[in-house]
C-alpha cells in the first residue's frame, strides 16, 4: 500500500500516524463495502418476501424462526417483515453514512500525505 | 469507530496482548548505528517481524470470523425463545416444520412450553425456564459482542504495527539506495 518516502523527505511520527490512520480507514472502507452489500441483499430478500406474500392465497405461511419453519398467519408475517425491513434499511442508511465519512477522511489524509511526499507515496489501490 | 487508538504522547505503545509494538524510526542512520546493524540484517529483521505480524493477523482474523458467525446464531436462539414466550398463555400451540434429518422435515406442535433445553456444549444439555434461557442467551450474546469489540481493537493495533514496519522497511531500503548513489557518484545525485 505504501511506498515510503523518497530518499530526501523526512518521515516524522506525525506522518507515520497519518499513514496508519489512512491504512485503518482503508480497511474499514472495505469492511463497509461488504457490510453494505450484505445489507442490500437482505433488504431485497425481504422485499421479495413481502411481494410473494401479497400474491399468495394461503392464510397461514411458514415463517423461518431460528432453524424451524413456524406456521404463522399471513397478517402477522406481514407485520414482522415490515419490522425487519425497517431495521435493515435503517442499518443500511447508517452504513452508507459511515462510508461517506470514511471516504471524506481518506481524501483529507491523501491531500496531506501527497502534499508532503508527492509521488514518493502511493495511496491508491492496486 | 475508526478513531486513533494508539496515539499516545508521541511514543509508541510497547505491546498489546502479547503483540510487540513496532519501533518508529526517526532517522535511519541513527537507528542503524544504535542497533549496530547493517542495512541487510536490519531489513531481514524487519521482514521477519512483518511475517510474525502477518501470522498473528491470520489468527485474529479466524477468531473474528468465528465470533461473527456465533453472534447471529445466538440471536436466532433468542428469536425462538421469544416466539415460544409470546405463544405462552395464549392457549394456541406453535406449529412448526422442523428438519429431522438433512432434507427431511416433520411437523411439531408445541403446546404451552414453559422451558427449553439449551445445548451447553461438551455433551451437556440443560433445561431452562424461558426466562432463564433468555437471560443466559442474552448474557452469551453480550459476551460475544464484547469479545468481538476487543478483537477488533487488537486487529487495529496489529495493523498499525504492520504499517509502521512496512514504512520502515521502505525507508531503510530507500536510505540504502540513496547512500549507494552518493558513494557511486561521489556527490549527491543531481537528478532524482
Amino acid at each position: 500500500m505504501q511506498q515510503g518516502g523518497g530518499s530526501e523527505t523526512e518521515v516524522t511520527w506525525e506522518d507515520q500516524q497519518n499513514i496508519n490512520k489512512f491504512g485503518r480507514l482503508n480497511n474499514r472502507f472495505h469492511e463497509l463495502e461488504d457490510e453494505i452489500k450484505f445489507a442490500k441483499e437482505s433488504n431485497e430478500n425481504l422485499e421479495d418476501a413481502s411481494n410473494e406474500l401479497i400474491i399468495t392465497d394461503e392464510e397461514v405461511v411458514r415463517f423461518q424462526i431460528g432453524e424451524v419453519f413456524a406456521h404463522v398467519s399471513k397478517d402477522e408475517v406481514e407485520n414482522r417483515i415490515e419490522e425487519m425491513k425497517e431495521v435493515t434499511s435503517h442499518k443500511l442508511e447508517k452504513l452508507e453514512e459511515e462510508k461517506e465519512s470514511v471516504l471524506a477522511q481518506m481524501s483529507e489524509l491523501k491531500k496531506i500525505l501527497y502534499g508532503k511526499f508527492k509521488d514518493s507515496i502511493n495511496l491508491e489501490e492496486e | 469507530m475508526a478513531s486513533s487508538s494508539s496515539t499516545g504522547s508521541g511514543t509508541l505503545v510497547a505491546e498489546r496482548r502479547g503483540i510487540p509494538g513496532a519501533q518508529f524510526v526517526e532517522d535511519v542512520q541513527t537507528y542503524l548505528t544504535q542497533l549496530g546493524l547493517d542495512v541487510n540484517s536490519s531489513l531481514s529483521f524487519l521482514q521477519e517481524r512483518l511475517q510474525q505480524y502477518k501470522l498473528v493477523e491470520m489468527k485474529l482474523l479466524a477468531q473474528q470470523r468465528d465470533l461473527q458467525a456465533k453472534i447471529p446464531d445466538i440471536e436466532k436462539c433468542l428469536d425462538v425463545v421469544a416466539t415460544l414466550q409470546a405463544k405462552k398463555g395464549t392457549g394456541e400451540a406453535l406449529t412448526a416444520d422442523f428438519e429431522v434429518s438433512e432434507g427431511i422435515y416433520s411437523r411439531a406442535k408445541i403446546e404451552e412450553a414453559d422451558s427449553v433445553c439449551l445445548w451447553l456444549g461438551a455433551n451437556v444439555m440443560l433445561e431452562y425456564s424461558l426466562e432463564e434461557a433468555t437471560d443466559l442467551l442474552q448474557k452469551n450474546l453480550d459476551n460475544a459482542k464484547a469479545s468481538l469489540e476487543v478483537l477488533v481493537t487488537d486487529l487495529q493495533f496489529l495493523r498499525d504495527q504492520v504499517t509502521i514496519t512496512q514504512v520502515t522497511i521502505a525507508r531503510v531500503y530507500n536510505w540504502d539506495v540513496h547512500q549507494r548513489r552518493i558513494r557511486q557518484v561521489g556527490a549527491p545525485p543531481s537528478q532524482d
